[in-house]
């Protein structure tokens, strides 16, 4: 027997009076070094799980900040290698059943249950799932040592009908034929498990990019057209080029989801008909339809579609070379995607699968956070999952911060650089490199050199262990799920607005000699144009500007005093010459001309100066 | 007639014959194959091959391990390496590319176009086409 003693129980339980009961009645019958832990909502529950070892978890879903099966689903994801039992007071047989989809091990009604009998019900959902661990990593094991005897098989079975040994009588290539589609068909079921297994355990990392929907769904006909022709059935695409239809997804996924649905309706499709498929825009979406002239899907089977090995007729299913488990995946990586994936009878028999994915356009402007307070000092959140980068945008933002996302490095650095911000949050993980390369990338910017790096991951440990991470200065590694507590703690010290920090200068100009000059005194973003000036000004604050007066003389001169840092706040201009033109003539600027090969200097001491009275009021000077 | 020589890794007997076979099928191609690491950076700085098919999981020394060492050997660090693997994720493909692979092939793989494939991974100078 391997079944582990339970040592330590996390009650997640947010009634007082049912938590007193159970410590008493676990003190009375408990084993003497169980521990058990109690904490009043799921935020806590979270925080707890990423820094203490828990046996086991005891849930009452009804808690402030998660309810019913949403609790589930988030104290299953905040440790899915740990044992979850609900208990509660909602005695509904079908939740009960969906909680032990979620992932739960058991499912106890309060008041039908005493104490001896929670603790058994504890000791045995332990077991279960361990049981359920060996069971995946069997798979897993099985699964790989597969593929290798079946390399062989289906090489050599491949090179048979290949004629590659010479012509075969056609009785023979008759059974070959039977034993290398097989030996295929055996191919597709090992991948297809070793694809649920890996997404299960969420080991499978997508790499998010902007993906042109129609020539991808033209690739995957194309690829099943052999297939198709197998079963006489036409695969139709009429809008191959219609407008374009981008979304972010991960390109191999989506290819993934659009074949598994193709053979699908390919499979079902009686011959000599036609599988129709569609691909249509909308503001902030793009659904893929695939259309079939099958027997449609029988009603009692409906509820248990995306199920795994799910078959309506396992026997005419199998016949027809199916694994059970593509309908399975394509849940799974659309969920992934962020996407929805669902099905109707098409009118006139058969059915429709439609799969809807997030536009790109809509991605892309969902990156710049419009919605949080005037003034809140700005995050930026490098993290390529999208469900993931907007959970944390909300609970920041109820914490006072603004957060812009960056889906990748490149974004990352991008935005950096375009905009100044209060803090760097990184993920491990991005399409495009690692969070550490990054980090290193960012810290070599001026203005990002002591910038709080926190980095946010779910493999934070990964990047602690890189050898250059030691030079980084990174505040923290906070493993996901986030320790939510901790990073605002993180976050409150050092970009609270009455930290002492470098001033931040935004500097209009085209002259990297004065950029240079300015980033000794503080931490500097450049920009060549009034308009781009106001436009940083709207997502970052800035103690000062510094203007060529060239660029102030070409701008509109109503902007010019409308420079507003986030609060509304005019922020002070300091205007000097570049290039020694006169700027007493100018009625903006009515102020002492400087000579050319001094202006540096003494630029930078009025810049000096008019930084370390900052708390004054608001002034324009004229260098 | 144009010798291209190509020099296969992998530790499994049946895998290197179906390989062997595959590849046969391309009568430029002169093949020979290698059951170790160890024994392909030998064969590597002896034979000179025009491209190193490289299976990733093998014991002793596994197929990225092997790749180093061929890069470490001046007689053997511009030779264009191909992995051959079922390991193909996406994340593991990349790793392989930035480990200096030419490219990836995935096992299973089709035996009847294997050989095409490989010749898409080598150098142009080496493999004038003449069917």
């Amino acid at each position: 027997m391997g079944a582990k003693v339970i040592k330590s129980i996390l009650l997640i339980e947010d009634n007082p009076g049912d938590v007193r009961l159970l410590r008493a009645m676990f003190d009375e019958h408990g084993e003497h070094d169980t521990e058990m832990t109690s904490v009043d909502c799921m935020s806590a529950a979270e925080a707890h799980l990423v820094r203490h070892v828990v046996d086991i978890i005891l849930l009452d879903p009804g808690l402030p900040d998660a309810q019913g099966l949403g609790a589930i689903r988030r104290a299953h994801a905040a440790a899915p290698r740990l044992p979850l039992v609900v208990l509660t007071s909602l005695d509904d047989e079908m939740v009960a059943e969906q909680a032990l989809q979620e992932g739960a091990q058991d499912y106890l009604i309060k008041g039908q249950i005493e104490v001896r009998g929670i603790l058994r019900a504890l000791r045995y959902a332990a077991e279960r799932k361990r049981l359920e661990r060996l069971k995946d990593e069997f798979v897993s094991t099985v699964s790989h040592e597969l593929r290798t005897p079946l390399t062989s098989i289906t090489g050599s079975l491949g090179l048979l009908m290949g004629n590659a040994a010479g012509n075969l009588p056609p009785p023979m290539a008759r059974l070959l034929a039977i034993a290398h589609s097989n030996s295929q068909r055996l191919v597709r079921l090992v991948n297809d498990i070793l694809d649920i297994e890996k997404m299960e355990a969420g080991r499978v990392v997508f790499s998010f990019d902007r993906v042109e929907v129609r020539p991808l769904v033209a690739q995957a006909i194309e690829a099943n057209r052999g297939y198709a022709e197998g079963y006489g059935v036409r695969v139709r695409f009429d809008d191959a080029h219609g407008a374009a239809a981008d979304v972010r997804a991960d390109p191999d996924r989506l290819l993934q989801v659009v074949t598994n649905l193709l053979s699908n309706a390919i499979k079902f499709s009686p011959a000599n008909n036609e599988v129709m498929v569609a691909v249509e825009k909308s503001a902030d979406t793009v659904r893929l339809t695939v259309r079939d002239h099958g027997p449609g899907i029988p009603v009692d089977f409906k509820p248990l579609i995306f199920e795994k090995f799910a078959q309506a007729d396992a026997g005419a299913a199998r016949q027809k070379g199916g694994t059970g488990l593509g309908l399975s995946i394509v849940k799974q990586i659309v969920d992934r995607l962020s996407g929805e994936v669902g099905f109707a009878d098409a009118p006139g028999g058969g059915t429709i699968f439609h799969v809807e994915l997030p536009c790109w356009d809509h991605v892309a402007s969902l990156a710049i956070d419009r919605q949080a307070k005037p003034g809140a000092p700005r995050l930026l959140l490098c993290e390529d999952d999208l469900d993931t980068a907007l959970t944390l945008r909300e609970q920041l933002r109820q914490a006072g911060f603004a957060t812009d996302f960056a889906y990748s490095a490149a974004d990352a650095l991008v935005r950096a650089v375009t905009t100044l911000y209060h803090a760097i949050l990184v993920d491990i993980h991005l399409p495009d490199g690692d969070g550490v390369s990054l980090i290193v990338r960012l810290r070599a910017l001026p203005q990002y050199h002591d910038t709080p790096i926190i980095v946010v991951s779910g493999d934070a440990g990964s990047g602690r262990d890189d050898p250059r991470a030691t030079k980084l200065s990174v505040l923290d590694w906070l493993n996901k799920p986030v320790d939510f507590d901790r990073l605002v703690r993180l976050l409150a010290k050092p970009v609270g607005p009455e930290a002492s920090r470098r001033p931040r200068i935004l500097h209009v100009d085209e002259d990297n000699a004065v950029a240079r000059a300015l980033s000794e005194i503080g931490d500097v973003v450049t920009v060549n144009s009034i308009e781009d000036a106001q436009r940083a000004l709207k997502t970052s604050d800035f103690d000062l500007a510094v203007l060529d007066v060239a660029l102030a003389k070409g701008a509109d001169p109503d902007l010019l005093p409308e420079l507003r840092d986030s609060k509304g706040h005019v922020i002070p201009v300091v205007v000097f010459s570049a290039n020694g033109a006169n700027l007493a003539s100018d009625t903006q600027v009515p102020a002492a001309l400087v000579e050319s090969h001094t202006s540096m200097d003494s630029l930078m001491a009025t810049v000096r100066d008019r930084l370390a009275s900052r708390t004054t009021n608001v002034f324009r000077e004229v260098v | 007639m144009t010798d291209i020589r190509v020099l296969l890794v992998d530790d499994e007997p049946d895998i290197r014959d179906v390989v062997d076979v595959s590849l046969g099928l391309d009568p430029e191609f002169n093949i020979r194959a290698c059951a170790s690491g160890a024994d392909a950076l030998v064969t590597a700085a002896e034979w000179s091959p025009a491209i190193i098919l490289l299976d990733v999981m093998m014991p002793l020394m596994d197929g990225p391990t092997t790749l180093a060492n061929l890069r470490k050997n001046p007689r053997t660090a511009s030779i264009p390496v191909v992995f051959l693997t079922a390991r193909t994720r996406t994340d593991e493909v990349a790793q392989y590319i930035s480990l200096g692979a030419q490219g990836v092939l995935s096992k299973p793989f089709n035996p009847m176009t294997l050989a095409a494939a490989v010749r898409g991974y080598l150098p142009a100078s080496a493999a004038p086409y003449a069917p």
